[in-house]
């Protein structure tokens, strides 16, 4: 790059911003610079910002989701129902759950999904802490919520196998067609997947 | 089914073509290298969105077009099929990444909307001969399989959908062979995929048995008459695991197995015993770093007379139960579709002799459009000559005769 024309300081931003997702060197160079035109207090905010999420923030020692403090305020809510617990790759899936305002249990978040191709396997995922926390028995309902694609699926069904001899009751979130969605341009495996998983009325 | 025309840019020699084909015979005539096999070539890849000859799209896009700023190859088509009409496009084009690669972008659109390669199944069927097709009976089981892929595929989507699972099943079950070999972990994760290689590849398995008997029984009489009555031919489906009778199939040639008992089997009784296959097989598997039983092991071979054809055939013998397929193809796929296929041949009369090719050329009358191609014409005798239409192809140009 033009990088010779330019402070090292500038370069080791544009460097660092183009290693997040998403962010290309192009879009990099242009946040470096829109935060050096005269926008210092936003720098140092940004600044903070970041050393506070690093500083800050851990895993909560039950759930595995991230928060400051541990235990979380979820797993630790008295109005929460301790005894069923929400399994879900990832917080933001967690926080799309919360959204809905309709669950009043608790988490497991497992920071994955099972992709050997990708080189994920059981031992990376927060898989034994969840075998763990059923056996030590306050649980009686685990909702499988793993994503619907194709590693989700096979989590979840090792996941099935593990705690089944537990003897939770172990449910798998709902599959089928989106709201707002139409029948005729439902590719064919949800559609499938809507019927298998059809109820009684 | 016939192609009423063909539009390409870019594609191969040809910079710009539009050509309108009716439903009869099209012979095209040229030199080697002006474009004929690549006309064939563009037609079987709008039927399945994939060549036949390279599985590199980018050596599609002409070879000036790749040097300009956007390289681009186009293609259309539009299909008669008895009661209505479709058109197909398919657009390749090759960007310039940020960091100096390239990607290449492929639409495929079914009558104006944009769809999956496999929703391609069904619009346009097409069965392609070509000179190298020899290698399905003399080379790797792959290609074999391979061809029992495409041929399935073109017909029915439950096939591709199954085999996609398969084959995403067996890369995860592979990568995490290896990994419990290298470095340990819980076996028990190696379950779940099982469980998906046992249905998908038993459904696999029973297509292709279906498919291979159909195609059996066509190509056995094809290849009767093509050999002028001399030999039959049998076409044998080996399952890497074979549910209805044990595995161990290990014959030697010129002794045949014992006919296949056709009992029908319940799929829990298939299921059962492939995945207790598959748990059996684990520690050696682990040890190995791959699965060593399924379908992509499955092997296909052609006996004539109690021989052999791939391993003990001549060249000229293989020619023949390679023409016998590719007949008993078109024959299976009218029967299944109740449309008759496009049929490409490419060079194919140069390799048969007088009585040969006297036979295949009456047998095209049946079939609603050929496209051959040829560099002598003199091997097509007036009569069919009058019927057919006449190309003449030179340097990635088409005129009419």
């Amino acid at each position: 790059m033009y990088t010779a024309a330019l402070p090292a300081s500038v370069v080791e931003l544009t460097e660092t911003l183009s290693a997040l997702p998403g962010i290309g060197p192009k879009t990099a160079s242009r946040l470096a610079f829109f935060l050096l035109r005269g926008k210092s207090e936003l720098a140092l905010r940004l600044a903070e910002a970041l050393k506070g999420l690093v500083e800050r923030t851990r895993f909560c020692s039950i759930c595995y989701n991230v928060t400051e403090a541990d235990p979380c305020p979820i797993c630790t809510n008295p109005a929460r129902n301790q005894r069923m617990v929400c399994v879900v790759e990832e917080p933001l899936d967690l926080l799309a759950l919360e959204r809905t305002d309709q669950y009043h249990g608790v988490y497991h978040v497992l920071h994955g999904a099972l992709s050997p191709m990708e080189g994920v396997f059981a031992e990376d995922l927060r898989i034994n802490e969840l075998e763990a926390r059923i056996r030590r028995g306050d649980v009686e309902e685990v909702i499988l919520a793993t994503n619907p694609t194709s590693e989700g699926d096979y989590t979840a069904a090792y996941l099935l196998q593990r705690l089944k001899p537990l003897g939770v009751r172990i449910t798998r979130l709902g599959r089928g067609l989106p709201m707002g969605g139409d029948l005729e341009y439902a590719d064919a495996v949800t559609l499938m997947r809507a019927l298998e998983s059809r109820q009684e009325l | 089914m016939h192609i009423r025309s063909l539009s390409l840019r870019q594609f191969r020699t040809y910079n710009r073509l539009e050509l309108d084909l009716p439903a009869s015979p099209v012979l095209l005539l040229g030199a080697n290298a002006q474009g004929k096999t690549s006309l064939l070539e563009a037609i079987a890849y709008l039927a399945v969105g994939r060549s036949p000859l390279t599985n590199t799209d980018q050596h599609l896009i002409h070879w000036r077009a790749v040097e300009s700023a956007m390289p681009f190859a186009h293609l259309k088509t539009e299909v008669i099929h008895r009661n209505h009409a479709d058109l197909i496009e398919i657009a390749l084009e090759q960007k310039t990444l940020a960091n100096g690669g390239t990607r290449l972008e492929k639409q495929i659109k079914l009558n104006q909307h944009t769809i999956r390669q496999m929703d391609l199944a069904g619009h346009l069927n097409v069965v392609v001969f070509l000179p190298e097709d020899v290698e399905l009976v003399s080379g790797a089981p792959s290609g074999r399989r391979r061809f029992l892929d495409d041929l399935l595929s073109q017909v029915y989507p439950a096939y591709v959908e199954s085999l996609g699972e398969y084959q995403t099943a067996l890369s995860r079950r592979n990568a995490l062979l290896r990994h419990l070999r290298d470095f340990g972990g819980d076996a028990a994760q190696l379950a779940p995929l099982e469980e998906t290689l046992v249905q998908t590849g038993v459904t696999l398995s029973l297509y292709r048995r279906r498919v291979v008997k159909a195609l059996a029984f066509y190509a056995d009489r094809l290849h009767h008459d093509l050999t002028g009555g001399a030999a039959w031919l049998q076409i044998q489906y080996q399952p890497n695991f074979d549910p209805l009778r044990p595995p161990a199939v290990d014959y030697q040639i010129g002794l045949l197995p014992e006919t296949e008992s056709e009992s029908p089997v319940d799929l829990d009784t298939l299921y059962e015993a492939y995945r207790k296959t598959l748990h059996a097989q684990r520690r050696i598997e682990i040890d190995r770093g791959m699965t060593l039983t399924g379908p992509h092991r499955d092997e296909l071979r052609f006996i004539s007379d109690g021989v052999d054809m791939g391993t003990f055939g001549s060249r000229g013998q293989q020619r023949t139960v390679v023409l016998a397929l590719r007949l008993a193809e078109l024959r299976w796929l009218e029967q299944e579709t109740r449309e008759s296929p496009v049929l490409l041949l490419d060079e194919v009369l140069a390799e048969l002799d007088r009585a040969r090719r006297t036979y295949l050329l009456n047998l095209l009358g049946n079939v609603e459009q050929t496209i051959l191609c040829t560099t002598d014409v003199e091997m097509f005798p007036e009569s069919f000559r009058e019927k057919t239409l006449l190309l003449e192809v030179a340097e990635g140009i088409i005129r009419r005769k």
